[in-house]
């Protein structure tokens, strides 16, 4: 047969591979930044962009999408010619891909601190960005299915299967999720509300995890390891097996992060036994991972790349098995809300992705640069400082997590609350938050030893722009029409991009079409209202400023939390929410009920002013961080006709023609507010933030109790 | 999907075999070097598979057609809320009386320094909440009088009820310590008089 000549170009894989290593260590500087600002609360300086609820956005979002994300284009621009023997469809749109995804990641490193945000955990970035991400998304996409089209191998190796998955459902998940009308450049209401909002936003949140930090990771796993390792896959039939199941099986496990809260008993059900199914094809990646290393274990004492593949699919491992218990809703009574979680996803972020990337960043480099890894004992070091960093990251949160999870469910022998004020939970834990910034410490550091390692590598050989390969032509025809089931399918890749789509559209529809369509899934409830203007424009600086990566706003139907925070939250209670507002962490205590004067969070405007001045001063050892800004500016209160506007489109009921004259009703409702701290000693203007964002938490929860009827004037 | 039958048919030739764990490579699957071994896929495995398939059935088919009550969770916190209501002690009986031993005031220093210091500081000076060292009183100066406020509140001025967090003696004890201990004292701060004089 005649061979064909070809190059591959490695240019687009160096390009993403700087980008891993740089947005890397910027993630892990500001995730190490708030591990500190949660220990000294004053280290933001009272710098509105520097505040915990403003970086931890971009903390997530840096790991998330700069460094996994840019991780995995590097290994799939260097797997997927080499896979398919031809090189990259185009090069042009590679790098249309590379810059494009570097400018979206830099409009989001300074939107994010800047408090421009949706509100919505892990899709805060603003509809232009949003936009931006959607068509870079199907620029990569049509790049890895065009390289397919013109491969010169018949079948597609199940690393591919991977990235087509990824591509499929990533595209899917960030445009179903992103839709929302926006009221300016910059700021935006999403279309869903509520419990809604929140089924979409965890449908969303928990596939971000599966189809953006597992199956591409697992697709790298399945090119890196074998190659690294030089031995054969384990099992095909087993590859095989899991794909299939775990792309289908883990969509669906999207409202296991709503147990306990007001989503119907049927959806949680759903969220929890799909979960528990996972287990099985999540353990079929580990188990082909490792078992490919049988036969090989002594080069892995040797080789650092291999020890952190190593304890890259063992940390898989574990929280894949660790996911589904915590989805046990038993389990989750304890876990949620607590730093369980937090140790959780960074066994993941910091194990799996983490050490996958490193193990893979440590392989290419010399193969890149035809030279030998600079030094091999620094590479070590690198992997015990990871390995140690990682324990001492997650030990003490699992265990801060139990402790404040029981501290918050114990009663005394009369039936009070053991520890009814919140700080005394927090206070009990905060030495293992200095545990936890050591580790990140370690962590780090190993990353920096990685930096210097690879530079130093880089330098000491020539960059290989591209490499010659060859391999015959591909004749479909070939084979004869005597294969049967999978390996067809394998040897035509849109069939099996096709399939992969309806796959993974199954478990959304049948959790969505129920929840939007049938009314029992959203009881009404008759005296819930729209926010006011003033409580509106109060709810946006919630947004802002990321009240909800510390507070929740769901009371569970248990009896410690209704007792400590006011009756449990109803899914009708939710319905003008744009958007739900349910959070994951309670860092603080919840807020779902925080305006009701007969309740037991109750507090009054004058002690919220002094709060967000000095929180210190209101509860001595509190780790909130101050908010001297919302007391200094003035509520932009231009906006408030477009945000009702808007509201009316998403049909929140205000009445016709109201935005004009909302100003009205938002000023005299500043005035009361503004005149009621003035009599009580405080000094304060009318026009400021503060008083919008009082004016919000003293309306939370209070619909319920509400007897007075529309708060609207009418015409 | 090929299964073991097939593999058996087929003739040996079909196969190399991985020298390292002396299993068979599958033919024509080579990509970029890697080759791919077929084993059997661990029976632990399956059957971890098909028991987690198993209880997802139970649960749905028990949530669903038996609507069992310990997976509705409406049910679920009605059982929690009566069965503390069941075994709540009895309300202990006691009379509203200044309490002056050592360990009540101590208990009362306590429950002041987590929650009332909150709005009162921890020397009583007053920030939120008024002064609590000076005699000037806004509902009165007898441990009755401070006893009813920490029952029924202040809501108007922020002041929660807490009848519902606080048993009748931790109330007690409370009150008792302000009366005994804060009253008369000299705070780092003091708030304005509030209220009227009390001599």
């Amino acid at each position: 047969m005649e061979l064909q000549k070809f190059t591959y170009d490695n240019r687009l894989s160096r390009l993403f591979m700087n980008a891993t290593i740089f947005w890397g260590l910027i993630g892990m500087v500001v995730g190490l930044t708030i591990a500190l600002e949660m220990i000294f609360p004053h280290l933001s300086g009272g710098i509105s962009w520097l505040s915990f609820g403003r970086l931890r956005p971009l903390h997530t979002n840096a790991v998330i999408f700069a460094f996994v994300g840019n991780g995995m284009f590097t290994g799939i621009y260097y797997s997927t010619p080499r896979l398919l023997k031809t090189p990259m469809f185009s090069e042009m749109l590679g790098k249309i891909h590379f810059w494009g995804w570097q400018l979206i990641i830099v409009a989001a490193a300074i939107t994010l601190p800047l408090g421009i945000t949706v509100g919505k955990e892990y899709a805060e970035l603003e509809w232009p960005i949003d936009i931006a991400i959607a068509l870079i998304w199907v620029v990569f996409g049509i790049n890895l299915i065009m390289t397919m089209v013109k491969r010169r191998v018949k079948h597609i190796y199940v690393a591919i299967w991977f990235y087509i998955a990824t591509f499929v459902t990533v595209a899917v998940l960030h445009i179903v999720n992103s839709i929302s009308v926006p009221v300016s450049l910059l700021k935006s209401y999403p279309i869903y509300a509520g419990i809604q909002d929140a089924l979409v936003q965890w449908w969303y949140g928990h596939n971000a995890v599966a189809f953006f930090l597992t199956t591409p990771y697992l697709g790298l796993m399945y090119y890196f390891l074998p190659k690294a390792a030089n031995r054969p896959v384990y099992s095909y039939k087993l590859s095989i097996i899991h794909f299939w199941a775990l792309i289908f099986l883990y969509i669906w496990a999207g409202p296991h992060h709503l147990l306990y809260s007001a989503l119907p008993d049927w959806a949680q059900a759903l969220g929890v036994v799909f979960s528990v199914m996972l287990i099985a094809p999540s353990w079929g990646g580990m188990i082909n991972g490792l078992l490919t290393l049988r036969g090989a274990w002594d080069k892995v004492r040797e080789s650092p790349v291999l020890k952190m593949f190593v304890v890259a699919i063992t940390a898989y491992g574990m929280s894949t098995f660790e996911g589904p218990m915590l989805s046990l809703k038993s389990v989750n009574a304890i876990s949620h809300f607590t730093d369980w979680t937090i140790a959780h996803v960074h066994i993941g972020a910091l194990g799996w992705n983490g050490m996958l990337t490193f193990g893979m960043l440590y392989w290419l480099m010399p193969r890149l640069y035809n030279t030998k890894l600079y030094s091999i004992k620094m590479a070590n070091a690198h992997f015990w400082l990871a390995t140690t960093g990682m324990l001492f990251f997650a030990i003490p949160l699992y265990f801060a997590g139990f402790t404040q999870s029981l501290m918050w469910k114990e009663f005394t022998e009369e039936g009070y609350l053991q520890y009814p004020n919140f700080i005394e939970t927090v206070v009990q834990i905060l030495p293992m938050y200095y545990l936890r910034a050591f580790g990140g410490v370690l962590y780090l550091t190993g990353v920096v030893l990685m930096i210097i390692n690879l530079i130093k590598t880089a330098k000491a050989g020539l960059f290989v722009v591209s490499e010659e390969d060859q391999a015959p032509a591909l004749h479909t025809a070939d084979g004869h029409g005597k294969e049967k089931g999978h390996r067809l399918v394998e040897s035509k890749p849109i069939l099996f991009t096709i399939l992969v789509l309806i796959a993974i559209l199954i478990g959304g529809i049948i959790e969505f079409v129920p929840m939007f369509m049938v009314k029992s899934n959203v009881p009404t409830i008759a005296n819930v209202q729209p926010y006011t203007p003033l409580e509106l424009q109060g709810r946006d600086i919630y947004l802002r400023e990321g009240c909800y990566n510390c507070h929740s706003q769901m009371v569970r139907p248990f009896r410690s939390e209704v007792e400590r925070y006011g009756d449990y939250t109803k899914a009708g209670e939710t319905v003008y929410d744009h958007p739900f507002q349910f959070g994951s962490r309670r860092t603080g205590p919840d807020l779902a009920r925080s305006g009701v004067k007969s309740g037991p969070m109750y507090k009054p405007d004058s002690w919220h002013y002094n709060h967000f001045l000095e929180p210190q001063k209101m509860v001595a050892q509190s780790i909130m961080p101050p908010y001297p800004w919302l007391i200094k500016n003035d509520l932009d209160i231009s906006t408030t006709p477009r945000k009702i506007k808007v509201m009316q489109i998403l049909g929140v009921p205000y009445p016709e023609g109201y935005a004009d004259k909302a100003n009205d009703d938002l000023k005299k409702q500043a005035n009361k507010i503004a005149q009621g701290l003035r009599d009580g000693g405080i000094q304060v203007e009318d026009t400021k933030e503060v008083i919008a964002l009082i004016a919000y938490i003293q309306r939370l929860g209070t619909d319920i109790y509400n007897t007075e009827g529309s708060k609207f004037s009418e015409k | 999907m090929t299964t073991d039958k097939d593999h058996i048919k087929k003739s040996d030739a079909e196969y190399e075999i991985d020298t390292l764990t002396n299993k068979k490579l599958l033919k024509d699957h080579e990509y970029d070097g890697i080759r791919e071994l077929d084993n059997q896929l661990p029976s632990w495995w399956k059957w971890l598979f098909i028991i987690t398939i198993v209880f997802s059935v139970v649960y749905l088919i028990r949530l669903w057609v038996f609507r069992a009550d310990d997976l509705i969770q409406r049910k679920e916190f009605d059982k929690e809320m009566a069965n503390a209501k069941a075994n709540a002690p009895k309300v202990e009986t006691i009379e509203i009386a200044l309490l002056t031993d050592a360990t009540s005031l101590a208990n009362g220093k306590e429950t002041w320094t987590k929650i009332c210091a909150v709005c009162h500081l921890v020397d009583g000076g007053g920030l939120v909440g008024p002064n609590m060292t000076d005699n000037y009183w806004i509902h009165g100066n007898t441990i009755e009088d401070l006893f009813n406020v920490t029952t029924t509140g202040v809501i108007e001025k922020g002041m929660i009820s807490y009848k519902d967090q606080f048993s009748v003696r931790q109330r007690l004890e409370v009150t008792s310590y302000i009366l005994t201990e804060l009253v008369g004292s000299t705070p780092a701060v003091a708030k304005e008089p509030q209220g009227e004089l009390y001599e």
